[in-house]
This record gives structure tokens, sequence and C-alpha cells, in this order.
């Protein structure tokens, strides 16, 4: 018959919910030579029909797998030059984790991120063009020099914190540039190496198939950077810079609590540097040469861009921040110079209104969301209610609030019935039929909670001398004395536990 | 006497952190209010409440009939110095001082008001025979200067300007008794007309000298205690 | 060293000593790192082309070739160019302070915002007006001074002296000015100027317009020495941004010698036979990175002797 279903405020329909059965065992798949778990499901009590539901607490490798699954299936149908953007977008979205790594996990500011790049790129296309090194080496010789390299920037990072170490990698990049531009070998060529092996083999250039290998490679790239990501982050050295970062106030704190988070900074440092060398082989093969422009402002800047208008410190940040300036910036190429202009524009109107970025744009919204419904709230119950706006957020049972409302509205109402007349007649007969005002007093003071409630103490068995007392509340403890008055007739002593409460109900 | 401040239902804190709860506090013009409590007991809050430097804060808060305070969850400080224009001074705990400026650039940052700024002179004259020690240190950069100099300068920037309520908040934190004793002698024997609120941990220095004393435990007013209580 | 080494030595700091205190004053009193010191710089450069470029006609209709017509050119090229940078520090107010200066990570989104604007006002400039280079009237002349057996361009003089002039004036009003003290104030202790009174808001907006103005005297100064491009404010954003730093973010004094420090340096590489030209920047760097690893604070910090 009534097929309509209602749902609680803030419970979501469409979620998919498992229904356990809570006979059997809860078996979970762990992946292979770890502890872990694939996915964080999640036992809860649903309150409503008094069931065990499963949910997904972390539905980020939901989102992850959708979204890098669509460009796996969407590219092979695009046009030639499309797949070189998504190609490129895989490039940079790789590079751009390695960097979250570096700026988010292991919070040092360093902008010489394209500069390990293009050093471990010319490193590995000058071995491969005057050695004659074979291209898989390359994958070797550039994480190699990316590690020299990022020992050799890491080694300040120590001495010298935020700005400074950030103009300090601009410099060193802005060296690697002229230093390239001067070399008397590469002035013909501008600066650049041309002609570098790689794994698109040579007739495939430009060629769809070649076209399709690339970006096959480049998407390989990225699950390997964001793999990185995730054993760096998910591992030791992450958790100990989570926990350092959790004080970052008081580093000292870290230290004195034996976490050296200098020295998981730097490993973290190191590790991400050899990965962008391995990008860094990866970019000169791909594209067969390899320019001065990698060390430039604008490339770095444009890098930037992408993970600020993503999100600072995320990796999922980073991968969208790279697919909307690709998009922009190699996708709309026909709109010509405005479109600088117009990634720029998104990074100033995403840095205004956004705290963190696009992808922290959602926990941004909650916390506003909670704040104004605080404050309205409060403001709503300002006759009546009792929580602050801060505390109405906190308090999760919403019920506990709504009965201090009504708590505090019940009171406001029985001050206003205690009169002395009312108190006349509590006294004239403590027991025994009452008015309608003073009943409905009586009435509300016996529903009291327990923790501090009068009771009488006759202090002799088959004595008539009465004591008041206060219950603790807690098990185990016994009652306080409220006072040492005695009194010896019980009506007496029942007045004056009512004057107690009235006192008590007229000071809340 | 008028009601010079009026405090009703006052809470504040920081972030989640609730550390007043639902104060109220009368003061009126010319008064000497002492404010005694242990540390951590919300008398700095309730200062920094008064000038909208905490986090947050609700209830209402009234000086002179108009309403200056409200609920607020952003931009601690933002209305500061607009209240310190309306005739509220501030020596704040831990004296904010300028480090790089010299005693006298320092008190003329404390003329906010035109006719203070032109007057300045006479007025940093005035702040010198209050606090004798300061004259020969004129030209001393203030980041120089002891815990108990730096006091002074903070007290004085805060007289620079007459205002209606005075804030000072633990005027003898940090410093060796004796120059607290000297600093709170200062402080008492100040020809001021406004009011002013003292919050002090150590009760003996307020003992017979404010008008009123009130006891500050866990975010809570406690109340008059009066100067019996405290012999 | 001979004396013209010290004059291009001396031009070179002026410029930078212009850029820097400006970076400098503002880190310290508003909190905002400006990267879009650049643009001001090329924005305020490209003012002053338009304006003379359509005053020159009037003001040789009133005074021919005379002198007062250089003198005219001069007020005018100067004044626009002071005027455009203050106006975009009126911008940079609007977007990167008024919104965003009591929400969280101010700092950081307020360099971002100012790095953005410098993009986009450069690339705008690259395409409104494209790359070439514009020359700006020659206002001190081309003639040269002898002086001790070296030959001083007027340009030379004129640049040195002008910006000593701004630096002075500067300097002063920060010095002696009733707003100058509550800019200094709130540079050493923004929680103590707001119990003293200072409003934030009140006083980022001069010093935001004075710094633009800063810049835009740099970039007049520089347009006689070199051509004015949409890209020729980068390199002064960043020998300003690194001067600033070496002299110690927020410490003035600290910014002018490392201004002059770095000034002489780049002209010493410059002479010295095998290094040359092309290693002025390498050196540059390579001398700023030594001095931060050795003092992390700068030169301020050696000049700081107040207690903590």
């Amino acid at each position: 018959m009534n097929d309509k279903v209602f749902h609680k405020v803030g419970r979501r329909p469409w979620e998919w919910r498992g229904k356990p059965d809570g006979d059997t065992e809860r078996r979970r798949r762990r992946v292979p030579g770890t502890k872990r778990h694939w996915l964080k499901w999640r036992d809860v009590h649903n309150d409503k029909s008094l069931t065990r539901e499963r949910v997904l607490a972390d539905k980020m490798p939901l989102w992850w797998t959708l979204g890098l699954g669509a460009v796996v299936l969407v590219t092979p149908f695009l046009s030639n030059t499309m797949i070189g953007v998504v190609t490129i977008f895989c490039i940079y979205a790789a590079i751009n984790v390695l960097w979250t790594l570096i700026v988010g996990t292991a919070g040092i500011f360093s902008l010489a991120t394209l500069a390990v790049v293009g050093a471990a790129g010319y490193v590995a296309a000058a071995c491969n063009v005057y050695l004659g090194v074979p291209w898989p080496l390359m994958f070797l010789i550039g994480p190699l020099t990316g590690l020299v390299f990022g020992a050799i920037l890491a080694a300040p990072s120590t001495r010298l914190d935020g700005l400074y170490y950030a103009l300090l990698t601009m410099g060193v990049a802005e060296i690697c540039r002229v230093f390239i531009l001067q070399l008397r070998a590469l002035t013909a060529s501008g600066g650049a190496i041309t002609n570098v092996d790689g794994f698109i083999p040579e007739d495939w250039f430009l060629q769809r198939p070649g076209l399709l290998l690339g970006f096959a490679g480049a998407f390989v790239l990225l699950l390997g950077a964001l793999l990185v990501w995730r054993l760096v982050n998910s591992e030791r050295l992450g958790m100990l810079l989570r926990v350092a970062r959790a004080s970052r106030e008081d580093e000292a704190f870290a230290e004195a609590v034996g976490i050296d988070f200098r020295r998981a900074r730097l490993m973290v440092f190191l590790i991400s540097s050899a990965a962008l060398g391995a990008v860094g082989a990866f970019y000169a093969m791909y594209f067969g040469s390899i320019s001065p422009q990698i060390f430039s402002l604008d490339t770095m800047l444009l890098l930037f861009a992408m993970m600020v208008i993503g999100g600072l410190g995320r990796a999922e940040g980073a991968v969208l921040g790279a697919a909307i300036v690709t998009f922009i910036d190699k996708g709309l190429i026909e709109l010509g110079p405005p479109r600088i202009i117009l990634v720029a524009l998104c990074m100033i109107g995403v840095t205004i209104f956004a705290r963190e970025g696009l992808t922290g744009a959602r926990a941004q919204f909650r916390d506003f969301r909670n704040r104004k419904s605080g404050e309205a709230r409060a403001r709503r119950t300002e006759k009546g209610g009792e929580a602050m706006p801060e505390e109405a957020t906190e308090v999760h049972d919403k019920q506990e609030l709504y009965y201090r409302r009504f708590n505090k509205r019940l009171r406001d109402r029985l001050k206003q019935l205690i009169t002395p007349d009312l108190i006349a007649e509590h006294k004239k007969d403590p027991l025994g039929h009452h008015s309608d005002g003073l009943a409905r007093v009586l009435n509300y003071f016996r529903r009291g909670e327990m923790a501090d409630k009068y009771v009488i103490h006759r202090m002799k068995p088959a004595e008539e001398r009465f004591r008041i007392m206060a219950i603790s509340g807690e098990r185990g403890r016994p009652p306080r004395v409220v006072d040492d008055r005695e009194y010896t007739d019980i009506k007496e002593a029942y007045h004056a536990v009512f004057l107690l409460r009235v006192n008590d109900l007229m000071e809340s | 006497m008028p009601e010079l401040l009026e405090v009703q239902q006052l809470s504040a804190g920081y972030g989640p952190l609730r550390v007043l709860h639902e104060v109220d506090l009368t003061v009126r013009a010319g008064e000497r209010l002492g404010l005694v409590g242990l540390n951590g007991h919300g008398k700095t809050t309730l200062m920094r409440a008064l000038t909208h430097m905490t986090s947050w804060q609700q209830g209402s808060i009234k000086l002179d009939g108009a309403e200056i305070g409200g609920t607020r969850s952003l931009g601690a400080g933002r209305r500061t110095s607009g209240l310190v224009r309306r005739g509220i001074g501030v020596a704040p705990q831990g004296d904010a001082i300028f480090p790089g400026l010299s005693v006298r650039k320092h008190l003329e940052c404390g003329a906010h008001t035109k006719t203070a700024w032109r007057t300045r002179q006479e007025r940093i004259e005035r702040i010198f025979d209050i606090f004798p020690p300061l004259r020969p240190l004129e030209h001393a950069l203030v980041g120089k200067l002891s815990g108990g100099e730096r006091r002074m300068v903070s007290i004085g920037r805060m007289l620079m300007v007459e205002a209606r309520l005075y804030l000072v908040d633990e005027p003898s934190l940090g410093l060796a008794p004796k120059i607290s004793e000297r600093v709170m002698t200062a402080l008492w024997d100040l020809p001021v007309e406004g009011a002013m609120i003292i919050a002090e941990q150590n009760v003996a220095l307020l003992t017979g000298r404010c008008d009123r004393v009130i006891g500050m435990h866990a975010g809570r007013m406690r109340g008059d205690v009066g100067h019996v209580g405290l012999g | 060293m001979d004396l013209g080494l010290v004059v291009y030595a001396m031009n070179l700091a002026a410029i930078y000593a212009l850029m820097a205190v400006g970076i400098s004053i503002l880190w310290s009193s508003v909190g905002v790192i400006n990267m879009a010191h650049g643009a001001t710089f090329a924005v305020s450069g490209y003012a002053a082309w338009i304006f003379t470029g359509a005053m020159k006609p009037v003001i040789a209709g009133a005074f021919g070739t005379s002198a007062m017509a250089t003198l005219a050119l001069a007020g005018a090229l100067v004044a626009s160019a002071l005027i455009a940078g203050a106006l975009c520090g009126l911008v940079i107010y609007l977007l990167a302070f008024l919104p965003i200066h009591d929400k969280p990570n101010f700092q950081v989104r307020a360099l971002i915002i100012t790095l953005g604007l410098n993009i986009a006002t450069v690339q705008t400039l690259l395409w409104y007006f494209g790359p070439r280079n514009q020359g700006l009237p020659k206002i001190f002349g081309f003639g040269r001074w002898e002086v001790l057996g070296t030959r001083i361009r007027y340009d030379q003089a004129g640049t040195i002296i002008g910006a000593t002039l701004i630096m002075a004036l500067t300097l002063a009003w920060l010095r002696y000015s009733r707003k100058g003290l509550e800019v200094r104030a709130m540079m050493q202790n923004a929680e103590g100027a707001a119990y003293s009174g200072i409003s934030r808001q009140a006083t980022a907006l001069p010093v935001l317009m004075l710094t633009g103005a800063l810049a835009g005297m740099a970039a007049a100064l520089l347009s006689q020495t070199i051509f004015v491009s949409p890209t020729s404010g980068t390199i002064p954003l960043v020998k300003g941004l690194t001067i600033a730093l070496l002299g110690g973010l927020g410490s003035v004094s600290g910014a002018l010698i490392a201004a002059l420090l770095v000034g002489f340096l780049e002209a010493i590489i410059g002479a010295v036979p095998f290094l040359g030209q092309r290693y002025v920047l390498f050196g540059t760097f390579i001398f700023i990175i030594a001095v931060l690893v050795i003092r992390p604070r700068g030169i301020g910090g050696l000049l700081d002797d107040t207690r903590e």
C-alpha cells in the first residue's frame, strides 16, 4: 500500500549500501603482499531500519577509476591532434602529481621540478645521441640523474624555509637554462638536442599508431606517478610527515616526540626527484628532442597554474588542473594568445573564491553550509536556544539540540509560575492536592536529571531527623550533603528541597 | 553612574574551542574593575573578545548603549582598530610592541585621534611624567628595552588617547615583583577619567585598590569577590 | 676600479632598489608577495609611451624645441608612469587584498593571485601591442659628461639622481609622516597596530599604491636605457624579488644594501674579461644563494639587533 519511502535528513537515497548478512563472517580481500585492503568498506548501523549496512567510506578510488578509465576509453576515438593533447596532459599530470608529493607531502616549496625533469631529460638524451646508449637504458639514466640533481637541490632545503627556498629553486632553473643556452655544442640548434631515439619506431612518428603508442606510454607514466604518490603517502614516510604537518606551528614538537621529519622530507624529495628523472627521460623520448624551453619561467608558471586551479597539495587536484589547463592551452590553440590570459583568469578566479582549489571546493562548501546553518540556528533559537553556532555544528544528535531548546522554553514558562503564593501553598501542604501551577512545577522537578538531584536522608532509622543530600549521578559515588541543617519534620524537609529546586530553576 | 559597558551572555573562543561561557558584566563610567582568575580561565579571552580579537563570539556587548558585539566566525581582529577608535584603550598581554621603533615613535603610534596627534608632544611629556624611567630612553629602540620598560611603553601607548574604557591585561606578567609593584602603582595613580578593567593573576596587587574585583573561573564569572574574600 | 664601472653599478643598483624596496615594504606591512610588480612595471612603461606619444605634438606646439619642451616631456613621462603604477596598485588592492585579506591562507593566495595578474597583464600587453620594443623619448638627452676622464651618459646620471630622490622621498615619508609611522608599526606587529587603532584595510591601499608608483618610477627611469616591451617587467621582477630576499624580506635598509651589492657585483662580473655579460645572472644567483645558505634571514638579519 504505502510505497512512499521517507529518508532521514542528510541521507543520500541514491547511494548504494550493501546489506551484509549478519551471520557469516566478514571477508575482505587484501592487496597481495601487504596488509592493506582494496577498498575501505565500513559497516554502519541504520537507526531507522535497525539493520547493518555496508558503505564505502572512501570513494576516491572509485572516482579515480572512473576518471582514468574514461580517458583510456575515449582517447582512441579522438582526432590525431587531440590524442597529442591527451598525451601531453598525461605527462603534465604525472609531473604535477610528483610535484604535489614535494609540495604537499614533504612541504618543500620547490619550483625546480621542471628543472629536474629537464636536467634528467638532457642527460638521458645526450647519452643517447652522443654516446649511443640504447633507449631502454635512458629509463635508468633519467632517474639516476634526477636522484643526483635532487640531492643537490635538497641540501639547502633544511636550512632555508618557504619563500627563500622557492626563490633559490627558481634561480637554479634559470641557471640551468642559461647554462644550456651557452653550451657551444648546442648553439647550432638553439640549445636543443634533437633526434633522440625512443620507444616509438621511427616510421610511426606522428602517425596514428605512433601517437596511440605514445599515449599508452604516457598513461602508464601517469599511473606510475600515481603509484609513487600512493606508496609514499600510505607508507611510514608519508604518515610521519602527516604527523609532523599536524603540528606545523611547532616543528620542535615533532622533533621532541621523536619524529625525524627533516630526514623524511628529504627522502620524499629524493624519491620524487628520481621519479621526475624518469619523466624527463620519457619526455625526451616522446618528443624525440628536448629544448631549453623546459627550464623557462613560463612553462613552470603553466604547471603551477595547473596545481593552483586543481588544488595545491592534492593528487586529484594536480590531475584535474592539468586536464583543464592543458585543454585550454593545447586544445583551444586556435584562440591564439588570449588562452594564456584565460588560464591566468581561471587561476585568479579560483584563488579568490576557493580556499584550496577546485577539488577543495566541496569541503569548503560544507564548512560554509555548516557555519551558516549553525549561525541561523543560533539566531532562530536566540529566545530559547542554548546552542552556540559552533557548538550546534558539533552536536551530532540534532534531537539533543531540540531537547535543550524545549527545556529552556519550559523553564522560562515555569519561572513565571513561581510566586510567593505558590511557595506558600507548597509549604502548607507539600504532599496532597496541588493547584495546576504547582503541579506543573513539581512535575518538572520530578523529571530532572539524576545528577545533583536532591534527596532527603533520614539520619537514623526510626528517628525524625532529616538532612538534605544531592545524588552524585555517578555509580558508586555516594551522595553529598548539601548543608548541615537538620529537619525534624519530614514536611519541612520536603519544603526545603522544594525551595532548593526553585532556587536552581530561577538561577538557570 | 551610567553604565559604560554592558556585556550580556557573551560567549567566545578560538576555532572549535569555547573559552567564555555566557558572561555577563557591567562596568560603570569611571570604575576600576579588577578581574582575577587563574591561568587559562578566560581573562585574556574576555579582553580579546571585547576588542574582537577572538575568532568568534556571540552575545551582546554594548559600549555607551551602542552594540559592538555580534556573531562572527571569520576575520579575527578585523574590527579591532575601529573599536579602538571608538574609545577602547588596550594594553594587551605580552605587550604588542613594535621592536624597531623608538620609544617616542611608539608612543606617537598610540595617538590615533586628530587632537591627540596634534598635541602628541604634551601627551608624550605626560607619559614620561607618569613613567619617569622612560624619559632617558626616549630615542632607544623598544626592542632593546627590558620587560618592565616595555610594559611601561605598552601602557603609555594606551594612555596617549583619552579612552572611555581601558583594558589592561596582566600588567605584572613576567615582571620582577618590585617592578610589577611599580607598574601597578603607576597604573593606579593614573589621572584617567574613563573606566578601567585590569586582569591580574596576582590578587595581592589588586587588593584594596579596585572599586570592584570579579573572579573568573572556567570561563564564567564568579560574582563579586569583593575585598573581604581576598584579605 | 674605474669611475665608469661605479656609475654603471650605481645605475643598476638604483633601478633594483626601487623594485626591491617596494616588494619588501609590501611584504612586511600587508603580507603580500607582489608577483604583479613586473606587470606594474610593464604597464607603467606602456602608459608613459602612450601618454608621451599623445603629448608630443601638444608640447611641441606650446614650447617649440626649447629646454622647456624637454622638461615638460620629462614631467609628462614621469607623471604618467607614476600614476599608472599607482593605479596598478589599486587594482592589486581590489583583487588580491580586499576579497581575501581575512580568509585562510591569505599569503599564499595573494601570491597566486598577483602571479595570475602578472601573467594575464603581460599576455594582454603582448596580444594588444605585439612583442615589438617601443622607444620612449629621451628626457635626459643624449649627451655625456666628462668627469675625471670617464664619460657618464646623461641617462645614467639622471637615473641615479632620480632614483635616489624618489627613494629619499619614500624613506622620508615612512620616517616622518603619520601614515608612514602607521605603515612601519604594521610592518613590525600587526596585532599591536590594530590595538593602536591602525586599520589594515586603510593602510594597505596607500602602501600598494606607493609601491606601484615606485615600480612606475623604475619603469620610467629604465626606459631611458632600454626599450619598453610587454615582457620587460620580468627581469626587474625577478631581480627585485631576489634582492628583497637577499636583504631579508621586510627590511628596507637591508634591501637598499642588497641592491647596491648586487648592482656592483653585476657590474664587476660584466667587466671581468673571462666571465663577461653572459654570466651575470648566473653569478648573481650563485652569490645570493650562497649568502642565503649562510645567513637564512638575509642582510636584514645582520642589521636587526633587537630582542626577540
